[in-house]
């Protein structure tokens, strides 16, 4: 007589899971055994319980064509890739090779890596240098307004002799004019865009150009104040020395651009802002005294 | 696909003697298991529509995985194992309801034609489902993985590579699944 078959013999032996050898014993077993039997009737009650109780979840019916129609249509999905895939495979193994590291490249990138990080860093240097460069010619901008004008070229030259007389001419009207010259005002907005054409491509400033650009900026919206009433030839005149002016100072300033280690370069960029200063305050001034002989 | 799935599929041939049997064709596996694959992904996602879904994805990774799958002794296994880990995963990714479930309302045949059913015996089996589904739900795993692998047929063997369990754990595991079943089964039906 054998022990008792656990729950699990048992379990085995109803499922048909146990070799023929201990099948054999377990049925002997458990037509001996009232226990085991009992045990037997409940494990065949239990599994009928639970095959009747998942029925249900089994009987529904399954969507076989559905599920057929997807499944082809998604293999197919797949053959596609899997083509394209082939197709593509000679333009990736191109592209892979290219990053492909053997110690040539390896050596090459690294000197790329190098040669790219140190011009990072000059750039940087340059920029901050740039920044922190102070205004050298602001302070005599306003005064020594003639020591400048030598250094033109003899191009502007001829403009600012028109300059002068047109000074001379604008120092003979004021008289005349009805002016209600007014004492400069600082009006920001009325600097437009059009007046300063330095102004519109002065992102990157070049040394020293910033307080030129705002003491023109302050003249400018000076004279605009009571352009009105500026006589129709003064003011002609005026715009058109305005020009030549501006004209110079773009071209001087793109020399300057492109040559930044020439000092020459710069100081005639300086020297046309200069001229533009001093015709600006050839005119404010003119027109103040005016105002006040008035 | 998740890298568990793909891990899965990578460990199978490992788990599983790929010479034992010549290989089945895709159709003929489709045809033999597409049920099988079906109920299990029903039972665990407890949607129609999403099981045809994790039905489509299990076959897909069959395809793919032509080569590399078991004979036709342990196919099955194969295919109800992924089964279970693509329907896991389908649902940790969707926390839907049963909204989609339309099975319910008609009843589909096997090729395709909708047959109207008596509301009183629709209702009585949606509840039936629903009971028996409370009642696996406080089943632990593996356990209820093994009562549910067990009620399609499947042999130890297959539930043991199914699941990843040792052969001879499965007569064990079966018996208190089963008794545990019966036992929460017959609280909620007021059964017993």
């Amino acid at each position: 007589m054998i022990r008792c078959l656990d729950e699990a013999t048992l379990q085995s032996y109803f499922d048909g899971e146990l070799s023929a050898q201990l099948m054999e014993r377990a049925s002997s077993h458990l037509a001996a055994c009232v226990t085991c039997a009992a045990a037997a009737r409940e494990l065949a009650e239990e599994t009928a319980l639970l095959s009747s109780a998942l029925e249900a979840e089994f009987e529904v019916s399954v969507p076989t064509q559905a599920l057929r129609e997807r499944i082809d249509a998604a293999v197919l999905g797949v053959r596609v890739a899997n083509a394209e895939r082939v197709e593509n495979a000679g333009f990736f193994a191109s592209l892979a090779n290219v990053f492909s590291f053997n110690s040539q490249r390896a050596l090459g990138y690294a000197s790329l890596v190098v040669v790219l990080a140190f011009a990072a860093v000059m750039g940087v240097v340059k920029y901050r240098q740039s920044q922190v460069q102070p205004p050298t010619v602001s302070p005599e901008g306003n005064v020594a307004s003639d020591q400048n004008r030598p250094q033109t070229p003899p191009q502007v030259t001829s403009n600012t002799n028109q300059e002068v007389a047109s000074n001379d001419n604008q120092a003979a009207v004021p008289e005349r004019r009805p002016v209600t010259a007014q004492p400069a005002k600082y009006s920001p907005r009325r600097a437009t865009a059009r007046e300063i054409p330095v102004k519109d491509e002065a992102v990157q400033l070049l040394p020293g150009e910033r307080s030129y650009l705002q003491q023109i900026a302050r003249l400018d919206s000076t004279i605009n104040s009571n352009k009105k009433a500026m006589r129709p030839s003064l003011q002609v005149e005026y715009e058109r020395n305005l020009a030549v002016v501006d004209r110079y100072i773009a071209a001087t300033r793109n020399a300057a651009k492109s040559n930044p280690s020439d000092p020459d370069a710069a100081d005639f960029m300086f020297a046309a802002y200069q001229s533009k200063v001093d015709l600006l305050n050839t005119i404010a001034d003119a027109r103040l005294s005016g105002g006040r002989s008035h | 696909m998740n890298g568990q799935a793909r891990a899965l599929i990578e460990s199978m041939p490992n788990d599983i003697g790929t010479q034992a049997v010549a290989p089945l064709s895709f159709d003929e596996a489709f045809t033999l298991h597409h049920r099988a694959v079906f109920r299990t992904a029903r039972a665990v996602v407890r949607d129609s529509a999403l099981a045809e879904d994790v039905t489509q994805e299990v076959f897909l990774r069959l395809y793919r995985n032509l080569h590399a799958t078991p004979g036709e002794d342990l196919l099955r296994a194969w295919l109800l194992r992924v089964t279970l880990n693509v329907a896991r995963n389908t649902l940790r990714g969707q926390n839907r309801s049963m909204v989609r479930d339309n099975e319910y309302h008609k009843t589909t045949t096997e090729n395709g034609s909708v047959a109207a059913e008596a509301p009183a015996e629709d209702y009585e089996r949606r509840m039936a489902i629903e009971e028996a589904r409370r009642a696996l739900d406080k089943i632990k795993e593996p356990m209820r993985s093994c009562l549910l692998l067990k009620q399609q047929g499947l042999s130890y063997r297959e539930i043991a590579t199914s699941l990843s369990l040792k052969e001879t754990n499965i007569g064990s595991l079966v018996a208190r699944g089963r008794k545990e079943f019966a036992r929460v089964y017959g609280k909620i039906g007021g059964r017993r």
